[in-house]
C-alpha cells in the first residue's frame, strides 16, 4: 500500500474508530432495574436547570424505590415533534406542551385522558385553582396537568406616569381610561416622529396574544361550536384599535413599532421607557432586574371594559401524555411526584411564574423574582379569567385572527367589515373541520 | 455456483435503488393518494376525492402565496444570474488578490441559511441597522424594510442576492472552459470587448446558465428557510413574505391538514417541471453545446 492510501485509510478509518469507541453509546448511566420514562419539554437554560434537578431528585428517591429512571430532553418545538412521534407510534411518555394545543391534540386523539390516573394517584382538583385545572380539560375530560402557570397584566411606567402628570399608584381600569393615559403619555419630536407611546395593542409589542382583545370588551371567541368574532363586543373591540390608531396616525405608528424593537428581548421598548404600559407575563421582571434594575415600575390587572368585570388572560405550560406512551402508570407517578405543592411550586418560582394552588404559602411569594407576583396571582382567581379558547382548529383561526389586526392597525381595512370578513373565513374553517371530523365519524366500525 | 451479472449489478446497485424506493418513490405515492385525502396526522385518512384540489382554486391565501413566490422568483433569478455571471467575469481576471475576492464572493454561501437570516435582520432594522444607518450617513430616511409590505418582499429578494456563491463558481469554472482561440478569433475579426462577451463568452456560458436558472427556478419555488427565519415564522406584514413551502408547511404541521399539504406538493411539483419544460423548450435554440 503506498504511503498515500495509507493516509486515506487513516484519515477516514481514524474518526470512525473514535466515533465506534467514543460516540453515541446505550445509556450506561441508567441503572438497569428502571423502566425509563422519556420526558420531553421545551425549557432550556435556567427553567430547564429547574426542571431537571427535580427530575434527579426523582430519579434518586421516588425512583429508586419504585424503579422508575425519567429521562429529561429539552426538545424545540416540543408540540410538533410530539404530534409527528405519537403519529408514528413512538411518542415520549411525557410532553410538556403549551396549553393552546390541547384541545386541537386532545380532539385528534393524541392525549391519554387523565381522570383515572389523577383519582387513582390522589392528586385533587380541589387543591387547584378552577382555572389552572380548567386549562387542561377538553370536552368535560382532563387531557393535561399545569406545569407553570401564568396571568397577563398590565406593566406601567411610573415614572413616565409622573412625567404626565398621571398618578403612579391608579393605574388605568377601564379601557376608556386605558385610552387617556395612553394619549397623555404619547410624546412626539418636531417631526410628528412618535418618541414616547402610551399602549400599543401592535403584534410586535405583545408577544403572543393578538387574538386578545375582544376578551377585554367581555367578548368570549368560542362557544363549543361557534367561532363568535362577529358581536357587538368584537365589533367594538376593533373599532376601539382603529379609533387608537387613527389617534397616533398610522404611519408614526408603524413607524415607532418597527423601531421600537422586539418586546422579548434586550431591545424591549418598555425596558428603554419608550414604552410606557405593556401587556406582559411575569416573567418580565426577570428581563427588568437583568437589564434595568432601576426602572421605577409596577404591575396592575389589565383593564377590561368595565370596572366590574375584570377579565383575565391566564395560560400555562402543561404536562400531557401522549396516546402510545409507553409507561404511562411510571409517567404518572412522575407528574404526582411533581405536582405536590412544595415540588411544584419550586419550579414555577425558578420559572418567575404562579403558584397554580389556591392556597398558596407564604413561602412562595418571599424570594419570589417577581415582587408583584400577589398581583398576577389574585387575577388568576377572577371569574372572568379566561385561557385559549377551546376550539381544535384554533391554531388556524389564530393566524386568521392576527391578520385581521394587522389590517386593522395598518388601515387596509375599515375594522367592522375587517371583523364580518375574518368571522366568515374562521366559520368556513370552522364548518369544514366539523365536516370532516363528522365524516371521520361515521366511517369508524 | 456463479452468481449471473444482472444479480450482481443489482446488489451493487441495491443502496441507491432501495434508497430510491423507500425514500422517495413510495412517499411520493403515499403523498399523491393523502393529497385525495382528508388526513389531520392522527386518525385515518378519509378519501375526498379532488375536493383538496377544488379547494385550492378557491383559497385566497393559495392564491398570494403563489403569486409571492412567482414575484419572489421573476425578480431574484434573473437579478441572481446577472450578477453571478458579472462577478464571475470580473473574477475571471487575472488580478492580485484575486483568490481573496473569489473567496469573499464564496463565503456567503458556506454561511448558514439560519445565520444569513438572522444578520440580515439586524442589518435590515429600521433604526439600529447597518443600512439605514448608512443611508441616514448620505441624508435618506431609510425604508421600515421587513416591517412594511412594500418593502418586506424587496429585502428577501436583495438578501437571496446576496448567496449567489455557489452559482458564481460554476460561472467560473463555465467561463474557463471557453476556449481562448475563440476569444483570439474574435479579436482578430475586429470585435470590441462588449462585442466578445455578447458572441463568444455568453453563448460558450449558455450551457451553464441553462443549468443554473433551472436550479434557481426550482429554489426560488421552494424558498423557506430565509423568509421563515427573517419574518420570524409569520406571513409578513399583509402577507407579503408568505411563500408556497410556507404555506405548505403550515398546512401540513400547524393545522394537520396533511392531505391539503400534499395536493399543494403536487401542484408545486407540476409547477417546477412546467417551468423547469419551458426553460428548455425555449432554450433549444439559445444553448450552444461545443461539439454539437
Amino acid at each position: 500500500m503506498s504511503i498515500r492510501n495509507c493516509a486515506l485509510v487513516i484519515l477516514l478509518g481514524l474518526p470512525a474508530a473514535l466515533l465506534l469507541m467514543f460516540g453515541p453509546t446505550n445509556r450506561h448511566d441508567i441503572p438497569n432495574d428502571r423502566v425509563v420514562v422519556r420526558y420531553w419539554e421545551k425549557w432550556s437554560g435556567v427553567e430547564g436547570l429547574a426542571m431537571k434537578r427535580i427530575v434527579d431528585r426523582f430519579n434518586a428517591t421516588v425512583g429508586k424505590t419504585e424503579h422508575i429512571w425519567v429521562d429529561y430532553s429539552a426538545i424545540s418545538n416540543v408540540d410538533q415533534r410530539t404530534l409527528i412521534a405519537t403519529a408514528g407510534g413512538d411518542p415520549p411518555d411525557i410532553a410538556g406542551l403549551f396549553d393552546h394545543v390541547i384541545a386541537q391534540f386532545a380532539d385528534q386523539g393524541a392525549l391519554l385522558e387523565l381522570d383515572d390516573w389523577v383519582r387513582r394517584l390522589g392528586i385533587r382538583e380541589a387543591d387547584f385553582k378552577p382555572i389552572w385545572w380548567n386549562i387542561g380539560t377538553y370536552e368535560g375530560h382532563l387531557y393535561a396537568l399545569p406545569s407553570a402557570p401564568y396571568t397577563i397584566a398590565l406593566y406601567y411606567n411610573r415614572r413616565l406616569f409622573r412625567q404626565a402628570g398621571l398618578d403612579p399608584d391608579h393605574p388605568p381600569e377601564t379601557i376608556d381610561e386605558l385610552s387617556r393615559y395612553s394619549e397623555r403619555l404619547t410624546r412626539r419630536d418636531a417631526n410628528g416622529h412618535i418618541i414616547q407611546a402610551g399602549f400599543i395593542p401592535a403584534p410586535a409589542l405583545l408577544g403572543w396574544w393578538h387574538w386578545v382583545w375582544p376578551y377585554f370588551f367581555d367578548a368570549r371567541l368560542w362557544d363549543g361550536r361557534h367561532f363568535t368574532l362577529d358581536t357587538p363586543e368584537g365589533r367594538r373591540t376593533y373599532l376601539w384599535i382603529a379609533e387608537q390608531r387613527a389617534k397616533l396616525g398610522i404611519p408614526a405608528a408603524l413607524a415607532f413599532e418597527a423601531t421600537a424593537g422586539a418586546i422579548e428581548g434586550t431591545q424591549n421598548p418598555f425596558l428603554s421607557e419608550r414604552l410606557a404600559m405593556v401587556f406582559q407575563g411575569p416573567w418580565m421582571s426577570n428581563w427588568i432586574n437583568t437589564y434595568t434594575p432601576d426602572l421605577d415600575y409596577a404591575v396592575a390587572p389589565f383593564p377590561s371594559v368595565t370596572r366590574e368585570r375584570q377579565n383575565v388572560f391566564a395560560s400555562s405550560d402543561v404536562f400531557a401524555i401522549p396516546r402510545g406512551a409507553r409507561h404511562p402508570g411510571e409517567a404518572m407517578r412522575f407528574l404526582a411526584y411533581v405536582l405536590q405543592q412544595n415540588v411544584l411550586e419550586e419550579l414555577c418560582k425558578a420559572h418567575c411564574k404562579l403558584s397554580p394552588f389556591r392556597r398558596v404559602g407564604e413561602a412562595f411569594y418571599n424570594g419570589h423574582p417577581n415582587r408583584f407576583v400577589r398581583v398576577f396571582d389574585r387575577m388568576a382567581a377572577s371569574p372572568y379569567a379566561f385561557g385559549h379558547p377551546k376550539m381544535p382548529m384554533f391554531k388556524e383561526a389564530s393566524v386568521e385572527m392576527l391578520f385581521l389586526l394587522e389590517n386593522v392597525l395598518e388601515g387596509v381595512r375599515d375594522p367592522l367589515e375587517a371583523v364580518r370578513i375574518t368571522q366568515k373565513k374562521i366559520d368556513a374553517i370552522v364548518d369544514r373541520y366539523e365536516r370532516m371530523s363528522a365524516k371521520r365519524r361515521a366511517l369508524q366500525p | 455456483m456463479k452468481v449471473p451479472q444482472w444479480i450482481k449489478g443489482l446488489l451493487w446497485t441495491s443502496p441507491w435503488w432501495l434508497g430510491f424506493i423507500f425514500f422517495l418513490a413510495g412517499p411520493m405515492a403515499v403523498s399523491a393518494y393523502l393529497s385525495l385525502c382528508d388526513y389531520p396526522l392522527l386518525q385515518p385518512p378519509v378519501f375526498v376525492g379532488m375536493d383538496n384540489y377544488a379547494r385550492l382554486s378557491t383559497d385566497p391565501i393559495f392564491h398570494k402565496v403563489l403569486a409571492n413566490t412567482l414575484i419572489y422568483a421573476v425578480f431574484s433569478i434573473p437579478l441572481g444570474t446577472i450578477l453571478a455571471i458579472a462577478l464571475a467575469t470580473l473574477l475571471n481576471r487575472n488580478v492580485r488578490g484575486q483568490a481573496i475576492f473569489r473567496a469573499c464572493i464564496f463565503v456567503p454561501t458556506v454561511v448558514p441559511v439560519v445565520a444569513v437570516a438572522i444578520v440580515w435582520m439586524w442589518m435590515l432594522n429600521p433604526q439600529f441597522g447597518l443600512v439605514n444607518q448608512g443611508l441616514r450617513q448620505v441624508g435618506i430616511d431609510g425604508p421600515m424594510w421587513l416591517a412594511s409590505p412594500g418593502w418586506a418582499m424587496t429585502s428577501l429578494i436583495l438578501v437571496s442576492v446576496w448567496i449567489i456563491g455557489a452559482p458564481m463558481v460554476i460561472y467560473l469554472a463555465g467561463l474557463q472552459d471557453i476556449p481562448v482561440s475563440l476569444y483570439e478569433a474574435a479579436r482578430l475579426d475586429g470585435a470590441s470587448r462588449l462585442g466578445q462577451f455578447r458572441h463568444v463568452t455568453l453563448p460558450g456560458l449558455s450551457p451553464v446558465i441553462l443549468f443554473n436558472v433551472v436550479i434557481s427556478i426550482i429554489a426560488a419555488w421552494q424558498v423557506f428557510a430565509l423568509p421563515f427565519v427573517m419574518m420570524k415564522s409569520s406571513p409578513g406584514p399583509d402577507r407579503s413574505t408568505y411563500f408556497y413551502t410556507m404555506y405548505l408547511f403550515d398546512n401540513a404541521f400547524r393545522y394537520l391538514k396533511m392531505g391539503y399539504a400534499s395536493a399543494m406538493a403536487w401542484i408545486q411539483f407540476a409547477i417546477i417541471l412546467a417551468l423547469t419544460g419551458l426553460v428548455f423548450a425555449v432554450s433549444r435554440r439559445m444553448v450552444h453545446y461545443r461539439g454539437a
